[in-house]
């Protein structure tokens, strides 16, 4: 700089001395004086030196002048610079997408937040504010630009607005919208600038909570908070209870809220069940008791009651979550249940006895009557009529001996139900039946058709199943269609983990529409046949359920019946 | 053959029915028929000192349902003074017309008693048995 004035100032001067050598050449030429030979005068020479001097202080004091405004404005980009670099920073450190919005020519520009936040490629995102309404969710976006238009009129500075915007693939995110207006000199807005922040994981997050917190306001149990700081009953502090809670003990909220839980307790209270809980909540261990409580009014009812530690995310105990129910109602309906179980088992044991009792007397003198039978059996009798009589006496005794045996069977099946079960193989329980009936067999000659998928038939009573199919197949025999051979088909398969007997035969059937409820009833006849007391299905249903099984009946009159046993398979 | 057989009952029917089929199958020399428990108890009592007696029976048919001293408390006393140990030769057949499972089992219990037998006893049964015992 200093160079640069000093060459100006020598430039200044030769051009000084020269247009003065001039200056006096022409003068010379044409003045003819009588000084000619003097070149510069003294005179000359000083107003030289004082107009350079003069010309050199002149070029100081603009250098000055430069220098500040060089100073200033060397200054100012300083600044911008270090804003800038600033605003790059925050820019990459918040997760904010900005946008930039010229207002008079609808210029939008946003940063990378909508590529990064919302997934939307550079060449996808729009120039002007349409791009930006039009990507508001439909039901946010009334509500929005009402707010923003409403907002813009009446040029306040700050705006902030909730709602939903669509990324690049169709999803929504939720989002707060925060902006503020630039005014130029005269107040007239030409800028708006905002930051939108996804706030999607805490608005889940908030909704979800909400969500969690209707469990507690609305549920049927009372729910209770309580401080883990203990009063010196030990027992903690009511910090929350919910509207459930009110109405189960009549205690308010605000009446709650830093009582203890002893209000709950009384003297009729479980002094064990308190003691327990006490001991829990020392060693802030889950606790569940049933007890009597109290309620506001003192009236007493059962609550079932428990407690659970809650740990903060440090894992130390912060609170305690309490849920109760009122149990009143169980509690009485178990203790009625109760004493009618036991009355009901005392009358059945009494039944029972009764029964057994009955049996015998009856069974004592019968046993007489057919022992005395077996002995006239042997004597042989002379007078026809007598004979006729005594005949007559010993079809009717055995006839008698015959329900009563059945019956006793009935009530023996009926009172023991832990009868020995074992593995069986069918085939040997047919062949004991057939074997018992060689005599019918042989007299009617069925056709038997067995057909064994599966051989044996586990944890069954042998003599039950024996007595079933004895019964089964004396029916069939019995019940056989006059005019077609009698045909038995007897099978066995496994289904779904069920053993299967089927047993079917094409006799005289059952009218299954009239009889469906009476088939496995005690003393139901279905045909008038000398020989039917109507207690053998009776007898077949009770051993099979016995034994764990069900059996069911399908059966067309004129066409046969078929009986299906299912047994668990074990 | 038997030598000796006892039956006690209360119902005289069934004692002459007893004692009618035994004969009809000639089950045993000596049938001998006692109306309650107390009588029999007072027989073994007396000949305690003498268990190889000839007058001690070889099998007892034994009812249960009986008044004043039943058929269980007739097995009760008979296990408690320790007659089956001195009566060895003596077996015991329950006859009954009970029909109550937890009396077979109950009968079982008494280590003198070898059979549980339902009313009436028949000539069958009695063959039978004469040939196992």
């Amino acid at each position: 700089m200093k160079n640069n004035s000093n060459k100006i100032t020598l430039i200044y001067f030769v051009i000084l001395i020269t247009v003065v050598f001039l200056t006096q050449k022409i003068f010379t030429s044409y003045s003819f004086s009588s000084e000619t030979n003097s070149i510069i005068t003294t005179k000359e020479i000083v107003i030289i030196v004082l107009s350079i001097v003069l010309f050199r202080y002149f070029l100081y004091v603009n250098e000055k002048h430069n220098e500040i405004v060089l100073n200033k404005l060397k200054k100012s980009n300083q600044d911008i610079i270090e804003s800038k670099e600033r605003y790059d920073i925050v820019a990459k450190a918040t997760s904010d997408t900005i946008w930039d919005w010229k207002i008079d020519n609808d210029a939008f520009i946003w940063n990378k937040g909508i590529q990064s936040v919302f997934g939307y490629k550079k060449e996808e995102v729009g120039k002007g504010s349409n791009w930006w309404f039009e990507r508001i969710h439909p039901e946010d976006s009334l509500k929005m630009s009402v707010r923003l238009y409403s907002f813009l009129d009446y040029k306040t500075d700050k705006w902030q607005d909730e709602y939903r915007f669509q990324c690049a693939d169709g999803s929504y995110k939720y989002v707060i919208d925060k902006g503020f207006l630039v005014k130029n000199k005269d107040g007239k807005i030409v800028r708006m600038i905002g930051s939108i922040q996804d706030v999607t994981k805490q608005k889940e997050e908030e909704q979800r909570l909400r969500l969690l917190e209707t469990v507690i306001t609305q549920t049927n149990d009372s729910v209770m908070i309580c401080s883990t700081q203990l009063n010196e009953n030990s027992m903690p502090n009511i910090l929350f209870v919910n509207s459930a809670f009110e109405n189960m003990t009549g205690y308010k909220t605000e009446e709650s809220i830093g009582m203890s839980l002893d209000i709950l307790f009384g003297e009729k209270s479980d002094n064990q069940h308190t003691e327990e809980l006490k001991k829990c909540i020392r060693e802030y261990q889950v606790c569940e008791v049933e007890t009597i409580c109290y309620k506001k009014n003192g009236s007493v009812f059962w609550i079932n009651f428990s407690m659970i530690p809650v740990t903060n995310k440090d894992g130390e105990h912060s609170h305690w979550i309490s849920i109760q129910r009122d149990v009143t109602e169980v509690k009485e309906k178990e203790k009625e249940r109760e004493q009618l179980i036991r009355e009901l088992t005392k009358n059945n044991n009494d039944l029972k006895q009764f029964s057994y009792i009955t049996s015998h007397n009856l069974r004592a003198p019968l046993s007489n009557l057919t022992g005395l039978l077996n002995l006239i059996d042997d004597i042989p009798i002379e007078n026809p009529e007598l004979k006729e009589l005594i005949d007559g006496f010993s079809t009717s005794t055995h006839l008698l001996n015959d329900t009563i045996n059945d019956l006793v069977k009935a009530i023996v099946i009926k009172d023991n139900p832990s009868i020995k079960k074992e593995k069986v193989p069918i085939k040997e329980v047919f062949e004991n039946v057939f074997n018992q009936l060689n005599f019918m067999i042989s007299l009617h000659k069925p056709i038997l058709k067995i057909e064994l998928e599966e051989e044996y038939i586990s944890n069954i009573n042998k003599s039950y199943l024996e007595s079933i199919f004895l019964n089964l197949m004396t029916n069939s025999i019995k019940y056989r269609s006059t005019t077609t051979q009698l045909k038995i088909t007897i099978s066995s398969k496994i289904e779904n983990d069920e053993l299967i007997i089927s047993f079917k035969d094409n006799g005289i059937g059952i009218d299954l529409e009239k009889n469906k409820d009476k088939i496995f009833g005690l003393y139901q006849r279905f045909h008038n046949h000398p020989d039917s007391k109507g207690l053998g299905l009776y007898l077949v249903k009770s051993q099979v359920e016995s034994m764990g099984g069900t059996i069911t009946v399908d059966s067309k009159v004129g066409k046969g019946t078929t009986f299906t046993l299912n047994f668990k398979k074990q | 053959m038997l030598d000796k057989v006892f039956c006690i009952d209360d119902d005289p029917i069934t004692l002459m029915l007893c004692k009618k089929a035994m004969q009809r199958v000639d089950f045993a020399h000596e049938i001998i028929t006692l109306q309650s428990g107390e009588e029999a108890i007072s027989f073994f009592e007396t000949n305690s000192n003498s268990p190889e007696n000839n007058d001690i029976p070889n099998l007892i048919f034994l009812d249960l349902n009986m008044p004043l001293m039943s058929g269980w408390e007739f097995l009760d006393i008979y296990l408690n003074r320790g007659y089956h140990k001195i009566f060895t030769k003596t077996s015991i057949i329950v006859l009954s017309s009970t029909i109550d499972p937890k009396d077979i089992e109950k009968s079982k219990f008494y280590p003198m008693v070898v059979n549980f037998l339902s009313k009436p006893i028949s000539k069958e049964i009695l063959q039978e048995l004469k040939s196992k015992l």
